[in-house]
């Protein structure tokens, strides 16, 4: 039992609420940090002028109009991936359920290379407008989801054999995508590589907007499900007696993530591993119910992302590293770890 | 006792099966109200079968499955709960889950949306632990307690459905006799106390006669004898059965009859494979 509280590493003494206003108090402060970091650095007093409009008129541009869209588009897709991530463990009962595991991400990155390569004329450039991009991203996301879906539906298979569909969905997209990238422009093949590990350094106030209109849509029925969610902890049966429509759950909660994923991967690229490790962090943490479990996830998956663009920017300036590059150097190690771990305790 | 003739669940003619292999083909059974009913049987004689077509998890391909007269793929899921508790065979959950979050699970079918009335659900979750043992053991997750502790939980979880049926899937599985004795004598108080309509899949012959008020033996696709134990209990019936020599005897204090499984018996296991 106390090994147990042990392992989330925070004190004993903090309670579940303690424990989640940490979380997002440490969003707060890589936050603050995020926009005041950078090719030119302010202090924190600064930044907290900036804002709210007193600060430097230089200040003001940078906050606003530079830094800002990206730290929001950081937290957002990061808290969106998380929130996708943790829907799946739950529906799958499965901790390495995850959104790049089912294939979404892959479609995704699909939608985005066909995008590229049709909309590309001879001399490398676009002959329409890249705000099209997040469209064909989320395209491809929701196609390979809606043939993952329907494979489900018309074979009423469990959710293990759903993931094996979306496994081998996948890598019929990373197929294609390999080919695009050997076979297309030399410019766009890089181009799309960033998009491909994750960035969001292209962000945008109008992206910014799209992806927090669509979560204000998706996360409150994400909410309402967290009860499902609980009873989703029983195996199959046993939460069918309790009066659960499992099947009809899994099935929402498979939709939700998809478009969760879609969401996210759309404006900011397939950022790895995030919906994999935040959602087992906020259980190792947080433990109990869904609810305060879904919300922790989504706060560390906002942390995740706005600490490894922060780290990106201000390790690697002037070039421009994925932030993807940065949760996948953390995340495949604890990867590794949940792993050992698991096998560990059924040893 | 009047009540005791009425039938709580009712099987009429119902084909039950799992891909297109029907395990009966038109079963016909009658479980009374407030009586602990034990399921009996070879391996793949269907008790499991049974038990899952009346919880609607299995549907019946023809006939009718009813509960109180009606049938139960009428009602809605939560409504169905609210009527009847299942354990299952191999019941799972989370080794880092505590106790009374386990067992307040078993109240999902009494909440609605948010204006869920956690009084009720709290005060139903602390009986349920305190009449299954485990109020002590609240706080302690579920994978540092024994097979018997643990079995004690998921009946703690059935109980807090509060539903008046209650089934259970070989819930002496796994258990050494000691911990099944215990298990047992647990639902038979609390199913009496409650009134409540028990029914139990049991392997043990012994634990169904000492335990039950009714015993159903089945036996190749079909019903070989229901009623109270004094009536189906027989040698006749449980060699037929089980197609194995058996001495029945009764014991004295209890008056609960016993058998003792002697040897193999070619000729009546001949005589089944007929019928």
């Amino acid at each position: 039992m106390t090994a147990l509280s042990g392992t989330s590493g925070l004190p004993v003494t903090l309670g579940r609420g303690g424990k989640v206003a940490l979380l997002a108090l440490t969003v707060i402060v890589l936050a603050v940090a995020s926009v005041g970091f950078g090719s030119s650095s302010m202090s924190p007093g600064r930044v907290l002028l900036a804002i709210i409009g007193e600060g430097a008129r230089s200040d003001t541009v940078i906050v606003w109009s530079l830094r800002m869209p990206r730290l929001l588009m950081a937290a957002l897709s990061g808290s969106a991936l998380a929130l996708a991530g943790f829907v799946l463990q739950r529906a799958t009962r499965n901790a390495l359920a995850a959104p790049s595991v089912l294939g979404i991400v892959d479609g995704a990155a699909f939608g985005v290379m066909i995008f590229l390569f049709i909309f590309s004329n001879e001399s490398n450039a676009l002959t329409v407008s890249i705000l099209w991009q997040p469209l064909a991203a989320a395209s491809g996301a929701l196609v390979f989801a809606l043939a993952i879906i329907l494979l489900a539906v018309r074979t009423g298979a469990p959710p293990l054999r759903i993931i094996l569909y979306g496994v081998a969905l996948g890598a019929l997209a990373k197929a294609g995508v390999t080919l695009f990238m050997i076979d297309g422009p030399v410019h766009r093949a890089s181009q799309a590589a960033i998009w491909l590990a994750g960035s969001v350094h292209q962000a945008r106030w109008s992206d910014v907007s799209t992806l927090a209109c669509v979560l204000a849509l998706i996360v409150p029925l994400t909410m309402l499900l967290t009860r499902r969610m609980d009873q989703l902890e029983l195996d199959e049966q046993s939460a069918a007696a309790t009066g659960l429509p499992v099947r009809a759950t899994q099935l929402m909660l498979f939709a939700l993530a998809t478009c969760l994923t879609a969401a996210a991967v759309s404006f900011s690229g397939a950022i790895g591993f995030v919906g994999l490790v935040a959602p087992h962090a906020a259980r190792l943490a947080i433990g109990g119910r869904a609810l305060p479990q879904a919300v922790a996830a989504a706060l560390i998956g906002a942390a995740m992302v706005v600490a490894a663009d922060l780290v990106v920017r201000v390790a690697f300036a002037p070039l421009e590293v994925p932030a993807g590059a940065v949760t996948a150097v953390v995340g495949a190690p604890y990867f590794l770890f949940i792993l050992l771990r698991a096998g560990r305790v059924h040893a | 006792m009047p009540e005791n003739n009425k039938s709580e669940i009712e099987l009429r003619g119902a084909a039950l099966g799992y891909a297109g292999k029907l395990v009966f083909e038109s079963l016909d059974l009658s479980i009374r109200a407030g009586r602990l009913t034990a399921l009996c049987g070879p391996n793949g004689c269907g008790k499991s079968t049974a038990l899952r077509a009346m919880r609607a998890m299995l549907p019946a391909e023809a006939g009718d499955v009813l509960l109180k007269g009606r049938s139960v793929s009428e009602f809605p899921a939560k409504a169905l709960a609210r009527e009847i508790a299942m354990l299952t065979q191999n019941p799972s959950a989370p080794e880092e889950m505590t106790v009374a979050h386990l067992v307040s699970l078993g109240r999902y079918a009494h909440r609605n949306g948010f204006s869920a009335d956690a009084r009720a659900d709290r005060a139903a979750v602390a009986e349920a632990l305190d009449s299954t043992n485990l109020a002590n053991l609240a706080e302690r997750p579920i994978g540092t307690l024994s097979g018997g502790q643990l079995q004690r939980v998921w009946i703690a979880m059935v109980l807090a459905q509060a539903a008046p049926v209650i089934l259970l899937d070989e819930p002496t599985n796994h258990l050494d006799i000691a911990h099944a004795l215990e298990v047992l004598s647990l639902v038979r108080r609390l199913g009496a106390q409650e009134g409540k309509t028990v029914i139990v899949v049991l392997h043990d012959l012994n634990l169904a006669a000492r335990f039950a008020d009714d015993i159903v033996f089945f036996s190749g696709g079909r019903v070989a004898g229901s009623g109270e134990v004094d009536e189906v209990f027989r040698q006749e019936l449980i060699e037929d059965v089980f197609g194995i020599e058996y001495i029945v005897r009764r014991e004295e204090a209890s008056e609960r009859p016993y058998c003792i499984p002697l040897a193999a018996c070619p000729a009546r296991r001949d005589r089944l494979v007929q019928l």
